[in-house]
C-alpha cells in the first residue's frame, strides 16, 4: 500500500513538472512580443527593447523557466553581495525587495551619475545617502555596481556608461540617462508562492488571484452541494426503474442537460429568470468584494447553470452504476429469498453502486473547472475562470501560467485523492 | 457525415466503405440512435444546401435590425440586420464541410473544423495508444506520463492557453481539438491494444515475423474499430460543443463565416430587445450535439448488444 501511495505521489510530481514545462514554453513560443501589448503599437523599437530588458525578457528561455519556477533571488544575491529580503509594504500590500546591508535594509538609485542609497527606517520611510564605495572593477577596467533598484529588480550600473532607458511611469513613458546595463526582476518563483507580476495590471498576480479563487470556491462549492444529492437521487431512481417511463424521462433530460453547452443553458436561464420573470439578477455584478455574502441572490443563476450540466452527467453515471449493481447475482439472491425491496436497495445495492460515481466525481473536477470558466464569463462573475479568460485574451503570460497551474494542481490533487480513495474503498484494484 | 460518406466515395473504394456502412447501419435498430442519426443528417443536408443556396447573402445587412421571425426572414434578423436563417445555414459549413487556411486567400480544404479536429485526435491518439499498449515497458510509462500531464489540464483552460499562445484561426482550433482529444483516444486504444494483443492471431503474426508497425496498424487497429467509432462520434459532439464555447467566448473561428457560438455571443448583448437571435443559434448547437450523442449512444448499445 505504501509503495502504491509513493508511486502515485511521485508520478503526480513528474506530471506537474511536465505540465509547468509545457505551459511555460507553449506561451513562450506563441505569445510573441508582450511589450507591444503593454506599450501599444505606437511605441518605437528602442522603447520596446528597453522595456523588454527591464522585464528581464532578454534572458534565455530556459533560465527564465527556472526563474519562474524556483525564483532568482539566490542568483541575484551572489551578484549583489548582500542577502536579499522581501518584506510586505503596509500600504500597497505588495512584497518589496531590499538588500540587507549589515542589518540595514537598503536599495539604490542612480541620479545624475551619482549613486544614492535608500535606507529603510523602521517606520517604513526611507532616507537618502550618497554612496562612493562598493564599486567593483571588471577585467576590462570598467567599474560596475550591482544593487537593488526601487522597482524590485537587481540591476547592474556601469560607471560613466549609463544606458539610455525608457522608464514607464504612471504619467507615461520617459527617457532617462544613467540607466542600468542589466536587469534581473527579482522573484521567489512559483514553488515558493510568488507567481510574478501581471503584465496587464502591473500588480502581483497573487494579489488579484486570491480573492478570485475564493469567489470561485464559493460558486463551485454551493453548486456541488446542490448537485450531489439531486444527481444521486435522480440516478438511483432511474437505475432501479430501468427501462420504465421514469427512467426514460430522467435519462433523456439528463442527456439533454449534459449535451447543452453551458453558455446555452446559462442564456436560457437568464432569459427565463432574469428577463421574462425578473426574479433573479441576470449578471453577477459585484458592488463590493464581499457581494456574494451580502447578496447571495447573485449566485443563483451561475449555480443553476453549473448545476444543470453537472447534474446530467453525474446522474447518468449513477444510473449506469446502479443498473449494473441491480443486475448482480447477489441482489437477485436477496430479492428471491424474500427480502423487502426497499431494504435490498438501501442496504445492499446502494453502497456498491455509489462507489463508482463518487470516485468519478473526484476525477471530474477538470470538467467542473471548464464549466466554471464559461459560467463566470457569461455572468461576469469575478472568479478564477474569468481571470484565466481575461488574461488569455490579453495574452498575459504570468497570469495565464499562474492561473492554469492552479487549476491543474486542483485537478491533479483531487484525482490523486480519488485514486487513493478508490483503492481504499475497493481493495481488489490495489495490486492490479 | 455518416450518410454522406458511403455516397461520397462509393465509386472509389466500395468494399471498405461498405464495411463502414455495415458497422454504422446497426444504429437503425435502435430507436434513440435513429433519432440521433436523423438530427445529424438534417444538419449535414443543411450544410450541403448552404453551399449552393441560402435565402439571402449571410453577411449583408439587408433588413431592419432585430426583427422577430416573419414571412420574409423565417428566423428573424440579427443586430446588424442580417438574415438569421442564412447565417445559421452558412455556419454549418465551417463546422462540418470546410476548413479555411490562413491568409487572405479564400482557399478552403474539404472537411469541417470539428471533423479534422477529431480526425487529428484519433490519428495522434491511435499512434500513441498502440505504441503504449503493444510495446509496453518504457514506451508505456513515458507515453502515459505525458498523456497524464495533458489530461491534467481542464479542457477549456488548455484551449485558452493554446489560443493565447497561437492566436485565432481554423487551424489553431483544429490543433487545440487534436491536443485535447488525443489523450482520451490514446487511453482507449491502449486498453483495447492490451486486450487484443493477447489474441491468437496476434501471436500468429508475431510468429510469422511481421514487423511491429504491421502488427500495430494492420492487425490491432482494425480490430479496435468498433469502440473507436463510437468514441469518434462522441468526440465530434464534444468538438462542436467546444467550438461553440470558444465562439461564445469570442475566441473561436474567425469571420467572415458566421460561427454559431459567436452569433450567440453577439446577440446576447441585445438580449433585452431580441431574444430570437440568441435562441436559434443556441438551439442549433444543442440539437447537433444532442443528435451526435444520441447517435453514439445508439451505436454503442447496438455494438455491445451484438458482442454479448
Amino acid at each position: 500500500m505504501a509503495r502504491f501511495i509513493i508511486r502515485s505521489i511521485l508520478s503526480t510530481i513528474i506530471t506537474m513538472l511536465l505540465v509547468s514545462f509545457a505551459l511555460f514554453f507553449l506561451l513562450e513560443v506563441g505569445s510573441g512580443d508582450v511589450t507591444v501589448k503593454i506599450l501599444g503599437i505606437e511605441s518605437t523599437p528602442e522603447q520596446r527593447a528597453s522595456y523588454r530588458a527591464q522585464l528581464g525578457l532578454d534572458a534565455p528561455p530556459l533560465q527564465r523557466y527556472f526563474d519562474w519556477l524556483i525564483g532568482n533571488d539566490f542568483r541575484a544575491e551572489k551578484l549583489v553581495g548582500y542577502p536579499l529580503v522581501s518584506i510586505k509594504n503596509q500600504q500597497t500590500k505588495e512584497e518589496e525587495w531590499w538588500a540587507n546591508v549589515d542589518g540595514q535594509l537598503t536599495r539604490w538609485q542612480m541620479q545624475k551619475g551619482q549613486l544614492l542609497a535608500l535606507r529603510r527606517q523602521p517606520d517604513g520611510s526611507r532616507t537618502k545617502h550618497m554612496v562612493s564605495g562598493g564599486w567593483q572593477t571588471a577585467k576590462n577596467g570598467q567599474e560596475f555596481f550591482w544593487g537593488v533598484d526601487t522597482d524590485n529588480r537587481a540591476v547592474k550600473w556601469v560607471r560613466g556608461a549609463g544606458e539610455t532607458v525608457w522608464v514607464r511611469t504612471k504619467a507615461g513613458f520617459r527617457k532617462e540617462g544613467d540607466g542600468p546595463r542589466q536587469y534581473i526582476p527579482l522573484r521567489k518563483g512559483l514553488l515558493r508562492g510568488d507567481a510574478g507580476q501581471s503584465l496587464q495590471t502591473g500588480r502581483p498576480v497573487a494579489v488579484t488571484l486570491i480573492p478570485r479563487v475564493r469567489n470561485t470556491l464559493v460558486l463551485a462549492g454551493v453548486a456541488f452541494l446542490f448537485i450531489m444529492p439531486l444527481a444521486l437521487f435522480f440516478g438511483i431512481m432511474a437505475g432501479i426503474n430501468e427501462g420504465k417511463p421514469l427512467d426514460r424521462v430522467i435519462s433523456i433530460l439528463g442527456l439533454g442537460a449534459t449535451a447543452t453547452p453551458e453558455f446555452v443553458s446559462g442564456i436560457f436561464l437568464i432569459l427565463i429568470f432574469g428577463i421574462w420573470l425578473r426574479v433573479l439578477p441576470a449578471v453577477a455584478l459585484f458592488t463590493s468584494a464581499d457581494a456574494i455574502f451580502s447578496n447571495p441572490k447573485l449566485l443563483a443563476l451561475p449555480v443553476m447553470t453549473l448545476a444543470l450540466v453537472e447534474l446530467g452527467y453525474v446522474s447518468r453515471m449513477t444510473r449506469a452504476s446502479m443498473v449494473e449493481v441491480m443486475s448482480a447475482p447477489y441482489i437477485r439472491t436477496a430479492i428471491i429469498k424474500g427480502m423487502p425491496y426497499r431494504r435490498v436497495v438501501f442496504k445492499h445495492a446502494l453502497r456498491n453502486a455509489l462507489m463508482a460515481p463518487i470516485t468519478v466525481i473526484m476525477l471530474h473536477v477538470n470538467w467542473l473547472v471548464g464549466g466554471v470558466v464559461v459560467v463566470e464569463a457569461i455572468f461576469g462573475y469575478p472568479g478564477l475562470g474569468k481571470y484565466i479568460y481575461d488574461s488569455a485574451i490579453f495574452g498575459d503570460p504570468n497570469a495565464v501560467e499562474a492561473a492554469a497551474m492552479l487549476t491543474v494542481t486542483i485537478a491533479i490533487s483531487t484525482r490523486l485523492v480519488g485514486d487513493l480513495a478508490y483503492t481504499f474503498l475497493n481493495p481488489r484494484i490495489r495490486y492490479s | 457525415m455518416t450518410v454522406a460518406q458511403p455516397a461520397l466515395g462509393a465509386s472509389k473504394r466500395p468494399s471498405r466503405l461498405r464495411k463502414l456502412w455495415d458497422t454504422l447501419s446497426v444504429v437503425l435498430n435502435s430507436r434513440i440512435g435513429t433519432v440521433g442519426l436523423a438530427i445529424v443528417v438534417f444538419w449535414v443536408v443543411i450544410a450541403l444546401l448552404s453551399l449552393f443556396w441560402t435565402p439571402y447573402p449571410p453577411n449583408s445587412s439587408l433588413f431592419v435590425q432585430n426583427l422577430p421571425p416573419n414571412l420574409t426572414n423565417v428566423l428573424g434578423t440579427d443586430h446588424l440586420g442580417r438574415d438569421l436563417a442564412s447565417r445559421l445555414m452558412q455556419g454549418t459549413q465551417v463546422i462540418l464541410l470546410k476548413t479555411r487556411l490562413p491568409g487572405d486567400t479564400h482557399v478552403a480544404i474539404p472537411g469541417g473544423v470539428a471533423l479534422w479536429g477529431v480526425f487529428g485526435s484519433l490519428f495522434l491518439g491511435a499512434i500513441l495508444g498502440l505504441n503504449a499498449g503493444y510495446r509496453g515497458g518504457w514506451w508505456d510509462q513515458v507515453i502515459m506520463q505525458v498523456l497524464d500531464a495533458l489530461i491534467a489540464f481542464p479542457v477549456i483552460v488548455l484551449y485558452l492557453v493554446i489560443i493565447a499562445a497561437l492566436g485565432q484561426g481554423d487551424l489553431v482550433v483544429i490543433f487545440a481539438i487534436t491536443i485535447t482529444g488525443a489523450p482520451g483516444v490514446a487511453r482507449l486504444v491502449r486498453s483495447l491494444a492490451l486486450d487484443i494483443k493477447t489474441r491468437d492471431y496476434i501471436r500468429a503474426a508475431e510468429t510469422r515475423g511481421e514487423s511491429l508497425a504491421y502488427i500495430m496498424y494492420r492487425e490491432i487497429l482494425p480490430n479496435a474499430r468498433g469502440p473507436l467509432l463510437v468514441d469518434a462520434m462522441l468526440r465530434v459532439g464534444y468538438a462542436i460543443f467546444a467550438i461553440g464555447t470558444l465562439g461564445f467566448l469570442g475566441l473561436g473561428l474567425p469571420p467572415p463565416d458566421p460561427d454559431w457560438g459567436n452569433m450567440v455571443n453577439e446577440a446576447r448583448r441585445n438580449i433585452f430587445l431580441n431574444q430570437w437571435a440568441v435562441i436559434f443559434p443556441s438551439l442549433a448547437i444543442a440539437s447537433l450535439v444532442v443528435g451526435l450523442n444520441l447517435f453514439a449512444d445508439g451505436l454503442r448499445e447496438e455494438i455491445t448488444r451484438y458482442q454479448k
